[in-house]
């Protein structure tokens, strides 16, 4: 009997005490790998960038975004998993940046945000859709819900600086909601065919049941040379 | 159980503390290397796209 007892008791300190070890875990270790890994892939991509791998020329200066520079050869396709630009919104930080991967598989959330592999390329007619973690690695998207109208979102391929607006947001929906990754996405208040960007993220902070999405519309390119954009000097 | 595991580890009681010290160090890190990062997938923080991919 005593020993059923105490085998039970120690059974139940054991369970409690793995329970604890999992808290840690989910809070505080994914947050500490998912820093590492980041800054790692963003070392990564300035790597590749400086010996100037990637340089599709963009001959022109400071456009608009209704002039954004025609390409001369098709650029490469981004590889699945791997870096292919940095990511900058002010509102969330002054210094939140993070890597965008191509592809939104759980492991390469834990590396970064995730592009959408069907959907458009960065600066590219059509809607450029991003995934992010609200909570855990690090939690990229932890203050999604701050993001207003207006707000910049500045992204770097290396060659080039894309200054999204946007326009709407944070609008919540369902998971199986996929139209607002469209082209010209659902419920967001396009109508016409445009340069887009989409960010997804989960809602509520620790949940599943529904989706946080913000959409934007691509401001200004300028070339790396010539200097950080507006929205991203103080 | 915890007994058990005490009675059957060898030295004195100074040697039993430290490796059982190094065990729960041990147990700890098979935990965070391999089984929380299988397990964190199963709950719902990772769902974050629209499409369930």
């Amino acid at each position: 009997m005593r020993l059923i007892v105490r085998t039970l008791s120690e059974l139940c300190i054991t369970v409690g005490a793995l329970i604890v070890l999992f808290v840690v875990y989910v809070l505080f270790w994914t947050g500490v790998k998912a820093d590492h890994v980041m800054d790692d892939q963003i070392d990564q991509l300035q790597e590749q960038w400086s010996q100037g791998t990637v340089r599709p020329a963009t001959e022109s200066g400071v456009t608009g975004a209704s002039e954004a520079p025609a390409q001369a050869a098709p650029p490469t396709p981004y590889k699945s998993g791997k870096p292919f630009a940095i990511m900058y919104i002010p509102r969330l930080g002054f210094t939140w940046n993070k890597p965008v991967l191509e592809n939104t598989a759980t492991d390469t959330l834990k590396k970064g945000l995730g592009h959408y592999a069907n959907t458009a390329r960065l600066g590219q007619k059509g809607n450029f859709a991003v995934a992010g973690h609200r909570r855990t690695y690090g939690d990229p998207f932890k203050d999604f819900p701050r993001l207003r109208e207006g707000d910049a979102v500045v992204l770097t391929d290396g060659t080039t600086w894309f200054t999204y607006r946007i326009d709407k947001g944070p609008y919540k929906t369902v998971p199986s909601d996929i139209e607002v990754i469209d082209p010209v996405p659902r419920k967001s208040g396009y109508t016409r065919p445009g340069r887009y960007l989409t960010l997804t993220t989960c809602d509520p902070e620790w949940g599943h049941s529904h989706r946080l999405i913000v959409w934007a519309h691509l401001d200004s390119t300028q070339p790396v040379e010539a200097g950080k954009p507006q929205a991203l000097r103080r | 159980m915890y007994s058990f595991i005490w009675r059957h580890l060898p030295g004195n009681a100074w040697v039993k503390a430290l490796i059982s010290l190094v065990l729960v160090a041990a147990v700890v890190y098979v935990l965070f290397q391999y089984v929380f990062p299988w397990a964190e997938p199963l709950l719902p923080f990772n769902d974050v796209t629209v499409d369930n991919q």
